[in-house]
């Protein structure tokens, strides 16, 4: 009897053991909660990727965003696969799309711990006869038959998976990319097997480019590098006071490039002299256009400038109203550039006038423009392909791609 | 956060570009000016927690008239010169401030492309904030934007040295066990928490950590962290020590009662007694079996000499 009272004083303790722990648990998680919610609002913690369109045959090519849970938990894994998705250009139909392998978290929290983590592909694809490359965040390129789907990857470092942020670029029966590594590669198109590799001082986010013999690439150690393409041997280097992670536009013996340094670089692409610069007020995040001996480069300080490619004098410059990320994209006479906030603007280089707002997407627009035949392709974050008509704006089709 | 973003990066450029080294600098510069806001916390919370068993008196004597206790209860406050918002206020104040600095630090690390995009956003028009970016992420053996196990330990550790250094006993048990659930699962928490988050954020937790210590210590000592007799109650030691021998030497059946801190401190009777919350006032423990207690069995005190 006396044993069974105790018992119970035991059991009634136990229970309010238990609810006095719950209680803490609650004010604990709720204050981790608050901390987590306001302290990394506004804040990605997995990258999401998202690329432009490559289009080859009447068939685009774009790697989709991934979408993060809003809320900006660092446990929240964007959502989705990471995959290539060719889609007909006529009407925007999804044609094929082929899976990219998941990677596995590196460390991180056990709680937190994924199974896997889709892969954000940043770049865009490179076509070249049947395969299509994509560099993908894994730190993997990956080359994908058009015909037959059937896809093949490869570490471009094996023992430091560092990401690919740029995209690949095809040329001479070679592949080349920036890596995060801080390494320039060049694989074999066919076999994915290395042929060089040339070190910088720093990450590369860049996209290469190349001129004939030569591959110029921007680097976080704030230097422009020209770099023998068939064997990775340096010929010079350019330094500014600035990372570089635009895409280098090489024009007429003219290799211009912005840096982080807010200048816009023209760089003589024999010996990597300096020819002139021109200071805006943010970074150049965006690969500039050329026409008619005119550089149009969109700034993140909301502006696209026109300088004489000459002499780097500014002509003129025009407040989009948010900054310019997308690389634009020429299409006859008419720059088209796409601010930030997803409004579509035509720049008629002849008369130099105001741009011309095409469209109001009304979703956010980070990648770079793509153009054929008249038809300009914008991907969205919100995960919309758009296809709009470059001279009326006008929306032949839009579709989702995810 | 404006401010505090580039702030973050003009002490990188200055600090041999270590990024590492401008979140511990920022840190105790963001510390160091809080400092009078941390200090009247501090203060304030250590006013309260000596309150607590006057609080506690006033609670068991009017658990059923709110009114009166809650008059009393100001009344209290008023007496002993503390506010009840004198530790809540300052730590609302600084609030927006950790959260500002926590949201630096995250934005300025910058990881991934849209990252750093958005960074672009925050940056003053200063040539030396656009040449510093992006921000190397190397520090010692860490990766600042990636979780360390190490300084998960540390964060956690630290943060229960801080917490135990403010935790005082309290008569009350579920209070106390309450209080040693928040001393264990807040460190636990946040270490679980520092492997899952960018360690850059954890170097500002450690800092910010190691920081409070330091000003809870100059301003009340280890507190819970070493028990350990304070000066001001060793001297009442000795002074209970020379009054009981007062009273043990007075002749049998005067019934002198030792009188006790509460009486000595001006408490009416009845507002102090064998339940109130024993903090090193009234009897100290090494005197309570010379105090006067009802005998098992109705024994007689001790005859002395």
């Amino acid at each position: 009897m006396r044993l069974g009272f105790l018992e119970g004083i035991g059991q009634v303790q136990i229970r309010s053991n238990v609810v006095l722990a719950g209680k803490v648990c609650l004010v604990v998680i709720l204050l981790l909660v608050g901390l987590t919610f306001f302290g990394c609002a506004g804040i990605k913690s997995s990258p999401e990727g998202g690329s432009g369109a490559t289009i080859a045959d009447g068939t685009l090519f774009l790697c989709p965003t991934l979408k993060q849970a809003a809320g900006g938990f660092s446990c929240a894994a964007p959502s989705g696969q990471g995959k290539l998705v060719a889609v007909n250009t006529s009407d925007g139909s999804r044609l094929w799309e082929v899976a990219l392998e998941a990677s596995r978290p590196a460390g991180g929290g056990f709680g937190c711990a994924q199974p896997s983590v889709p892969v954000a592909i940043y770049g865009n694809p490179a076509v070249a006869g049947d395969l299509v490359y994509v560099g993908g965040y894994n730190g993997k390129i990956c080359a994908i038959s058009a015909s037959t789907h059937l896809s093949k990857d490869a570490y471009v470092n094996e023992s430091n998976h560092q990401p690919i942020v740029g995209g690949p670029v095809v040329a001479l029966g070679k592949v080349y990319l920036g890596c995060a590594d801080g390494k320039v590669y060049a694989l074999d198109a066919a076999s994915l097997d290395k042929e060089w590799e040339f070190q910088t001082g720093g990450k590369i986010w860049s996209t290469p480019a190349i001129d004939g013999d030569t591959l110029y690439i921007g680097s976080f150690d704030k230097k422009l590098y020209a770099l023998n393409a068939s064997d990775g041997s340096k010929k010079w280097e350019f330094s500014t006071d600035g990372a570089i992670i635009s895409t280098p536009l090489v024009d007429n013996g003219t290799v211009y490039v912005g840096s982080f340094d807010r200048h816009l670089y023209a760089v003589d692409a024999s010996d990597g002299s300096l020819k002139w610069k021109f200071m805006a007020d943010s970074w150049f995040w965006a690969k500039p256009v050329i026409c008619n001996n005119v550089i149009y480069a969109g700034c993140l300080d909301n502006k696209v400038y026109a300088l004489d490619a000459k002499t780097g004098d500014k002509i003129s410059e025009f407040d989009l109203g948010s900054p310019i990320i997308s690389s634009p994209v020429l299409v006859d006479s008419l720059v088209i550039i796409v601010s930030e906030e997803g409004k579509v603007f035509a720049l008629d280089t002849g008369s130099n006038q105001p741009p011309r707002e095409l469209a109001d997407l009304k979703e956010m627009v980070y990648a770079p423009l793509c153009a054929s035949n008249g038809v300009i392709y914008i991907y969205g974050t919100a995960q919309n392909l758009y296809a709009l008509n470059a001279g009326s704006g006008a929306r032949l089709w839009s579709q989702t791609i995810k | 956060m404006q401010p505090m973003i580039n702030t973050l990066i003009v002490l990188t450029h200055y600090l041999f570009n270590n990024f590492g080294l401008a979140i511990i600098a920022l840190t105790i510069i963001v510390n160091g000016l809080m400092l009078p806001l941390t200090l009247k916390q501090i203060r304030s919370s250590k006013a309260m927690q000596d309150l607590q068993p006057k609080l506690m008196e006033l609670q068991k004597k009017y658990a059923k008239d709110k009114e009166r206790l809650a008059k009393e209860q100001m009344g209290l406050y008023k007496e002993a010169g503390v506010s009840p918002a004198g530790c809540l206020l300052p730590l609302l104040v600084q609030m927006p401030v950790w959260i500002a600095l926590y949201q630096s630090i995250m934005r300025v690390l910058a990881v991934i492309p849209e990252n750093l995009l958005g960074l672009s956003k925050y940056l003053y028009s200063w040539p030396i904030v656009y040449s510093t970016l992006p921000l190397q992420n190397k520090f010692l053996w860490l990766n600042l934007a990636a979780g360390d196990i190490y300084l998960a330990i540390l964060v956690g550790g630290t943060m229960w040295v801080q917490q135990k250094m403010v935790m005082t006993p309290t008569a009350d048990p579920k209070q106390q066990q309450q209080a040693n659930m928040m001393l264990w699962m807040m460190p636990l928490m946040f270490a679980f928490l520092t492997l899952s988050f960018p360690s850059g954020l954890a170097l500002f937790w450690v800092t910010s950590n190691v920081v409070r210590i330091g000003i809870q210590y100059f301003v009340t000592g280890w507190g819970g962290l070493v028990k350990s007799t304070p000066k001001k109650e060793i001297v009442r030691d000795k002074k209970y020590k020379q009054r009981i021998a007062e009273v043990e030497e007075a002749p049998e059946g005067a019934d002198t009662v030792v009188p006790s801190l509460t009486q000595e401190e001006g408490l009416g009777h009845g507002e102090s007694g064998s339940k109130r919350q024993d903090r090193g006032g009234g009897y100290p423990k090494s005197l309570r079996a010379a105090r006067r207690q009802p005998r098992r069995g109705g024994g007689h005190r001790r005859k002395r000499g």
